[in-house]
């Protein structure tokens, strides 16, 4: 409009607080004593040092809360990002409509996927885009970002950009998303998008000529990190055209790499800084908002901060896969385990992420510690328009555990065998054979057992 | 009626990544005072890798802990590392550290062995000295052989070295092959109340006996067995993401997202089975993940222990729990009736 006139900074930043009681204000933090003097406990001088109790180095700074995290972080100038996510499981973008966002007051630079210059990522396929272009995979998927000075109004600038959408079919069910007439999360591909298989002996005869099969289906959930400092970064430019990005990302050789493709530049023009990370869990394993802090602060020509809002965790960053597993297993009167067959299908949801690693583990590790003679394992990664499954601590072992530690205690109750003792013959001796044909060496899953059942008190008589 | 049970379960997990390659390097640099500086690309993500590694290089150098400085996690001035992934940082990372430690000790070394009038490979660091094996009284300080070395000799004392855990690749058909390095091995045993009324369950006691090779820093596997029960705790009786029809999530908060904070946790003892793993630095394998691998199943078998009723899909929510203890009365009530 012709009356406006250009707003300030300090202007914007005062409007943007006025009347808002949930504005943060600026932290104070009381002063702090630096002992000149190194303050340590005597358990740290000592050698060797191995096998000591020693105190972290940085657990004064976490006591005194100086530690600094990403949001503990200013650079001059710098600017605030929100993203836009979709909201919406499955469509086409028509249009993005970002003039209303661009006209706000403190809003300096706007972003849309079709500006990335190479607008995908993923540790083993490259099938997640930065932000989504041309198609939404899954609710949590971010198709647009705004920077500007501060979060509240970057927060207000993403709501006044619009986006058309033309619905497509989705589909959640990872065995209906199976089938061959399944709506296609990455078209023309199909949905099984990871394959693996374990064989070794002949299970199905074994399990024909085993005294009693036992067989169950058993499932899990997803799940969050939920660590407390959520994804966060800051990408400031120099006038060399060098970028810094400092991260929460657990790993900074890769995310560089990462970084450096998406923006099309030299490796050696990025430097990524890890910050202490306020918990990582297996979900900062990947790039995530970086690229996008990066072209949002070429774009103002300021430095940019994002942090993921609690939700943002939730449906934008990665989660742990729900398992669906069926499991058949050959015993003999024994308790021995003579075969054991497993089936794992893992829901993916709309990338793949780590789903290969976490297929991998799941069925290298998918028939527990025991000597079994006769196995197979098959698994299949499905794609389906629901939150992104990748990396969780773990790697699809505690699911896997679930079930053949469940099927393990129905095979005591049923054979009237004690589930400590079902374990201890059944368990891995020194030299065992994996079910990948590996020979396994310090092994002392007995050990374990008999250490935890003495400090339990699992052979005393039950009062 | 509160209802006791108990459950155990046991696991197995690898170390580094599958099959891939995952290396690490890692440069210490002992300074003319005998105190050292170790770059190592790995983040500190809270787990207290970073204290570990400096154990490392200190025991690689024959100093303490204090006098070993760590700087991580910047790709402009640490060396490549595969990162906070895999449980492998003890373990790859590590033994990155630990190379790179004996290979600035090899110069020290060069330069202490015609102070002492010995070989070199007559030598041992130990205590912040360089002595002749055998014969402890012979010895220099470590500060005094590094300032030799480096103004002396002109040769600083600096090692970088690198690591990758060997492997063989699996046979696409069959899976065959040596996809890791190493694993550990552990046991949970939960002790858990069940209100056969309303199908809540309180975990009450939590045993865990996890191998972890040599534990370089006791102390910090204790805390991440203690941390890793958390998150098996809130994986097992309560964490979900819950979905609309629409493929929208409908509990993004903390508020209808529930999760175990400190009053839902049990006791919970950890004990460290002794172990050595031979290809790990100083004996150790990792600890990180597998902490959280068999907590669900102990708590599931525990809750089959209490009320006789097998829960085969997490989170064993007090709804679930209910549910499953109503179909068995159902179940067997005709029975006796039958009886």
């Amino acid at each position: 409009m012709s009356d406006r006139r250009p707003v300030t900074e300090q202007e914007a930043l005062r409007e943007s607080l006025r009347g808002l009681e949930t504005a943060r204000l600026p932290a104070t933090v009381p002063p702090a004593q630096f002992p000149i003097e190194t303050l340590v406990p005597e358990v740290r001088q000592q050698t060797p040092a191995v096998g000591q109790r020693a105190t972290r180095p940085d657990a004064r700074l976490h006591g005194l809360g100086q530690t600094k995290y990403i949001d503990d972080l200013a650079l001059p100038g710098m600017l605030h990002a929100r993203i836009k996510r979709a909201g919406i499981a499955a469509a086409r973008i028509a249009r993005i409509d970002t003039r209303a966002a661009e006209a706000m007051p403190g809003v300096m630079a706007v972003l849309t996927g079709r500006e990335i210059p190479a607008n995908s990522f993923g540790p083993s396929l490259q099938d997640q885009p930065v932000l989504a272009d041309e198609r939404v995979r899954h609710a949590g998927d971010g198709v647009a970002a705004v920077a500007a000075v501060t979060e509240e109004i970057a927060a207000q600038a993403v709501e006044r950009i619009v986006v058309e959408y033309e619905p497509l079919p989705a589909v959640f069910d990872p065995f209906e998303a199976m089938r061959e007439d399944a709506p296609r999360v990455h078209p023309p591909a199909g949905n099984v998008y990871a394959h693996k298989i374990i064989r070794k002996g002949d299970v199905e005869r074994a399990l024909a000529e085993a005294d009693r099969v036992f067989e169950g289906r058993w499932t899990t959930q997803m799940v969050e990190h939920v660590p407390i400092e959520p994804h966060a970064a800051i990408a400031a430019w120099d006038a060399n055209g060098r970028l810094t990005v400092y991260s929460t990302l657990g790993r900074i050789t890769l995310g560089r790499a990462d970084i450096a493709r998406t923006l099309a530049l030299p490796v050696n023009r990025v430097q990524v800084v890890g910050t202490i990370v306020g918990g990582n869990f297996g979900g900062k394993n990947e790039i995530s908002q970086e690229p996008v802090l990066a072209l949002l602060a070429k774009k103002a020509g300021r430095p940019v901060k994002g942090v993921f809002t609690r939700g943002e965790e939730f449906y934008a960053s990665t989660t742990r896969h729900p398992f669906f597993m069926d499991y058949s297993t050959g015993v003999g009167r024994d308790g021995r385990i003579r075969a054991r067959k497993v089936r794992l299908v893992l829901d993916g949801g709309a990338y793949c992420s780590w789903s290969e690693t976490t297929l991998g583990k799941a069925c290298i590790l998918a028939t527990g510690p025991y000597k079994i003679e006769h196995v197979q394992v098959e698994a299949f990664a499905v794609y389906t328009n629901k939150t992104v499954a990748g990396a969780m601590r773990g790697f699809g072992a505690p699911q896997v555990c679930f079930a053949y530690e469940s099927q393990m205690d129905e095979i005591a109750a049923a054979l009237a065998i004690d589930p400590l003792e079902i374990r201890l013959a059944n368990a891995f001796d020194e030299g065992a054979a994996s079910p990948t044909g590996q020979t396994l060496e310090s092994v002392v899953v007995k050990a374990s057992l008999e250490q935890a059942a003495a400090r339990f008190g699992w052979r005393e008589p039950r009062s | 009626m509160r209802r006791r049970g108990r459950g155990i379960a046991c696991m197995w997990y690898p170390i580094g990544f599958t099959v891939s390659a995952n290396p690490s390097a890692a440069t210490v640099k002992v300074n003319e005072d005998g105190t050292a500086t170790l770059l190592t690309g790995t983040v500190e993500t809270g787990q207290g890798s970073l204290t570990v590694l400096g154990q490392i290089a200190a025991e690689a150098l024959g100093i303490a802990t204090e006098d070993v400085h760590v700087v991580s996690a910047d790709t402009d001035a640490t060396p490549m590392d595969t990162g906070a992934i895999a449980s492998r940082t003890t373990y790859v990372t590590g033994n990155a550290v630990k190379l790179a430690g004996e290979r600035a000790r090899a110069i020290l070394f060069e330069a202490a062995a015609p102070m002492l009038g010995v070989k070199p490979e007559q030598l041992e660091a130990r205590d912040r000295k360089i002595q002749v094996r055998g014969f402890p009284q012979r010895s220099v300080p470590i500060g005094e052989a590094a300032r030799h070395a480096l103004v002396g000799k002109g040769e600083p004392p600096i090692g970088t070295a690198s690591f990758n855990p060997p492997t063989v690749a699996m046979d696409p058909e069959t899976g065959q092959g040596k996809p890791f390095a190493t694993y550990v091995y552990a046991t949970q045993i939960a002790e858990v109340e069940v209100d056969d009324e309303t199908g809540e369950v309180e975990v009450l006691r939590i045993v865990a006996a996890h191998d972890c090779g040599t534990p370089i820093n006791p102390m910090l596997v204790e805390g991440q067995v203690e941390g890793g029960i958390a998150m098996g705790l809130g994986f097992a009786l309560q964490e979900e993401i819950l979905f609309d029809a629409a493929g929208r999530q409908i509990n993004p908060n903390l508020t209808n997202y529930i999760m175990p904070t400190s009053l839902d946790m049990p006791e919970i003892e950890v004990d460290i089975v002794p172990s050595y793993d031979p290809t790990g630095p100083f004996g150790a394998k990792g600890v990180g993940e597998p902490t959280s691998v068999p907590t669900a199943a102990a708590i599931a078998n525990a809750i089959y222990d209490a009320v006789g009723v097998r829960m085969t899909a997490l989170p064993m929510t007090a709804e679930r729990v209910l549910a499953a203890i109503k179909a068995k009365r159902a179940a067997d009530a005709p029975r006796l009736a039958a009886d």
